[in-house]
């Protein structure tokens, strides 16, 4: 009913077109399906809850370099102010800046006894005090939070407590709760006193980038150089930077206090990379569908021109208008076809390539299957205004030269 | 004839503007987006060393416990650092890492800054060739016994003493008086192959201070420390003792036989270090424990080209191809539709020969408008990654290489494409079309 026969040989008799049109689709589907599937994983990365209250952490540095400055006193004086600012919910502490790409990572083993102990995954040690996890914005789940007379000032005081993320607890006591489960970091032993839902680390493509740990040392007494996390609703954050700034440096003006940052601003930076890369991928999906269309809107054109006399005859002969579109149309879905499959299998293969090449994960088929598709749909459109002009030839001029 | 062929072609162009505008527009696409990832690969790739780059060499030790790292750390422990630096067996030899130190003025009123720091050995200067505008690097006794001095940029220079030779002068860093001995020329190699650890697109630090002042003035870390197994770290002291590693070390190793005597030495080293308790993992034999990299290799292993720019790259190339099968058609659609043309021509005696480079010079005519344009689209492109995404402007510049490999891709790529058509088009028999006329 197709007239597939007739389509085909005439596809034989002139090769060279619809293989290079064969070629170009092949191409383009391995191009687009390996594309679409590096774009959904960087978008889908993108899209991962944080745990955070993202747009309203701001945070800084500040670095004492007079000599004579008590780090460990400044830091607690430092903290009070910050914490007494107009507008300020909390403020505290923290060695390390969630996803920030850098920071801390660590594990606990669960015995003291070395040689029998079994080791937790890493996982992004953030220190801090009892007002750390309200500034994240973090929610606890189970267990409760530290106390403030918890609080220590060195890794090597005693009284050591924990809370946990949820991935982080699942991945290593399973269902069990980890609640008052005792951990070990060399000799020092560590009581887990909560659960936190969620809290991601520095490195967003880690693959432990979900496990994290807070544990009650206020550690910015340490250092000359520390960081702080302030929090304050978004409407506030932007007249924070004079405040602080100016407060700390009326309370003591031997030190830099910079490197302003939101979270948010954090983590734009961070997931930059792959937001380029879905970027730049996309505008070449985009670019490809075009040329792919305009090329063969183009080809078509020319084939229905030297075609001129042969739908002349056969409109003269009694087929109707309906019948040339269909023509071309199954034309061009016979070569997407047999393209697309072989295009799909390159796709893998391609895909095969990167995954080996660039440890990617590979491709799944449905990658493939769905640029076939929209592939055949953008080729429909290509061709469908040519076609329609092809059908409104009349007979009498198309034959008329014969 | 070159020059009435191009008329010739010009002529063609115009008298099809949509389909030679199509196809000028497949082939600028296709350059663009491909001189666009090319352009930001090479500048990334780019091995700053130059000639050097077999010489300097970083050295490396598997200092690490069994079971622990699945490779070769980049940096390494103060303790073999320390050792290293007292091998005299050794030419120029620097240890090296980055700090940060505010920096102030005598005006009370400018805000003190806080900048960035290499502490380093003063062989640094010389095994990177860092040019010097005034003075030199410190003396060699103050490798040994620390002296408060410091080599800083021209830049830095001119914002504190206008530019003048300051040599001899005093600089305050965390509040101490640092004695001026020299002044380097604008240096900032991208990458930053010295340290492409944190961030091998930073710009160079612009002040230099004794590695030797380390222990005394217990400098900060800005950069990587990896440990392998828990250590309390609780004061400095620890830190300089610990198996933590934190400092690159460089060598300048100029021959072949000099690489070979120094992995010897490495290798008794590792050994030796074996004997007192340290590099504790038995399955590598002392020779497996010592590595020296020379630039080329560390840029490699730093992974200073990020995988995603290989893959667009390699993409990118694919969508050229694209293109190119995709003008391959449109200039098959065109010559044949001339084909009449051609069998006026030869019937009149164009040889096939003629009407073949007739055709490739408008197929390479079509090429230059398409890499021109294509040139224009890498150059915006380039420009908005800079502008909308944090790409470091250090590689988002326009490599001079790119004005001549542009128009040799554009070209080549439309060329290619034109033979084909070309060719099937000067095969025309004259009768055929003679007899329709």
């Amino acid at each position: 009913m197709l007239h597939i026969k007739p389509i085909l040989s005439s596809l034989m008799r002139s090769k060279s077109a619809p293989i290079l049109l064969l070629l170009q689709i092949i191409l383009s589907v391995a191009i687009v399906a390996n594309a679409s599937f590096i774009i959904n994983e960087r978008l889908s990365l993108m899209q991962r809850e944080s745990g955070y209250a993202e747009d309203q952490i701001l945070t800084f540095n500040v670095y004492n370099f007079d000599p004579a400055i008590d780090n460990m006193k400044q830091n607690q004086v430092d903290q009070q102010i910050l914490r007494s600012l107009p507008n300020v919910i909390d403020a505290s502490y923290s060695n390390m800046l969630p996803l920030s790409d850098s920071g801390w990572m660590d594990r606990y083993v669960d015995s003291p006894d070395e040689d029998a102990a079994k080791s937790t995954p890493g996982f992004a040690f953030y220190l801090g005090n009892e007002h750390l996890l309200n500034v994240m914005g973090a929610k606890l789940i189970a267990g409760r939070n530290f106390t403030a007379d918890e609080i220590n000032t060195s890794l090597d005081d005693s009284g050591m407590l924990a809370l946990v993320s949820q991935p982080l607890a699942k991945a290593f006591w399973g269902d069990e709760s980890p609640l008052g489960k005792t951990v070990y970091q060399g000799e020092q032993a560590v009581t887990i006193i909560g659960v936190v839902d969620k809290l991601q680390g520095a490195w967003v493509d880690h693959e432990n980038f979900e496990y994290s740990v807070i544990q009650n040392i206020d550690f910015g007494g340490s250092s000359s150089n520390k960081s702080y996390m302030v929090r304050a609703l978004p409407e506030h954050i932007s007249g924070l930077e004079e405040v602080i700034r100016k407060a700390l440096h009326a309370e003591n003006p031997n030190r830099v206090v910079e490197n302003f940052q939101t979270l948010t601003s954090i983590k734009n930076l961070t997931y930059s990379n792959h937001r380029l890369m879905a970027t730049v991928l996309s505008i070449m999906v985009v670019l490809l569908l075009l040329i792919t269309a305009l090329g063969l809107t183009g080809m078509v054109m020319f084939n229905i021109q030297r075609r001129t006399k042969q739908i002349g005859t056969r409109r003269a002969l009694g087929a109707n208008k309906r019948d040339i579109i269909q023509y071309f149309m199954v034309e061009n879905y016979l070569i997407c076809i047999v393209g697309g499959v072989i295009g799909g299998m390159l796709a893998l293969v391609l895909g095969q390539q990167l995954m080996s090449l660039y440890s990617l994960p590979m491709v799944p088929v449905i990658y493939p299957i769905v640029s076939v598709i929209g592939l055949l749909v953008v080729t429909t459109l290509a061709v469908i205004v040519p076609a329609t002009k092809a059908a409104n030839i009349s007979p009498a001029m198309a034959t008329r030269s014969v | 004839m070159f020059f009435y062929y191009c008329d010739l072609a010009w002529r063609s162009i115009r008298k099809t503007p949509m389909l030679s505008m199509l196809m000028v527009l497949a082939i600028s696409i296709g350059i663009g987006i491909t001189i666009t990832t090319l352009n930001v690969y090479k500048t990334m790739s780019y091995n700053p060393a130059g000639d050097r780059s077999e010489v300097i060499n970083s050295v490396q030790l598997w200092s690490q416990g069994l079971d622990t790292w699945d490779e070769f750390s980049s940096s390494i422990t103060y303790i073999d650092a320390m050792n290293l630096r007292n091998n005299s067996d050794l030419g120029l030899k620097a240890a090296s890492y980055r700090t940060g130190l505010a920096m102030q003025s005598d005006d009370p009123k400018i805000e003190p800054v806080l900048n960035s720091v290499r502490v380093t050995d003063r062989d640094f200067f010389r095994i990177f060739s860092v040019p010097f505008l005034y003075g030199s690097y410190w003396d060699a006794s103050v490798d040994l016994r620390p002296a408060y001095q410091v080599v800083i940029s021209q830049k830095l220079n001119l914002r504190f003493f206008e530019g003048k030779n300051s040599v001899g002068k005093t600089l305050f860093l965390d509040r101490k008086p640092y004695q001026i001995v020299g002044v380097i020329e604008d240096w900032n190699p991208q990458p930053k192959y010295y340290d492409p650890l944190n961030g091998a697109f930073n710009d160079a630090e612009e002040i230099f201070i004794p590695f030797s002042l380390t222990g005394q003035e217990e400098f900060d870390v800005w950069g990587n420390t990896s440990g392998w197994k828990f250590e309390t770290m609780l004061t400095y002291n620890d830190r300089l003792t610990s198996e933590k590693v934190w400092i690159q070390f460089w060598t300048e190793l100029n021959t072949d036989e000099q690489k070979q005597s120094f992995l010897g030495w490495l290798t008794r080293y590792a050994e030796q270090q074996r004997t007192i308790g340290r590099f504790t993992d038995t399955a590598k034999t002392p020779a497996e424990l010592v590595q020296i990299s020379d630039i080329d290799k560390w840029l490699e292993d730093n992974n200073v080209v990020p995988k995603d720019n290989k893959i667009l790259v390699g993409l990118s190339l694919l969508f050229l191809s694209v293109c190119l099968v995709n003008i391959l058609g449109l200039l098959l659609t065109k010559f044949l539709k001339r084909a009449p043309e051609v069998g006026v021509r030869r019937a009149i005696g164009a040889s096939r020969g003629q009407i073949f480079s007739q055709y490739m010079v408008e197929v390479g005519m079509i090429g230059f408008f398409g890499g021109v344009i294509g040139l224009l689209w890498a150059w915006g492109s380039l420009a908005a990654l800079n502008a909308y995404f944090s790409v470091d402007q250090n590689v988002t510049g326009l490599d001079a290489s790119m004005w001549f490999i542009t128009p040799i891709i554009a070209i080549s790529t439309a060329v290619l494409a034109g033979i084909y058509p070309a060719w099937v088009v000067c095969r025309t028999k004259p009768s055929v079309y003679l007899k329709a006329q």
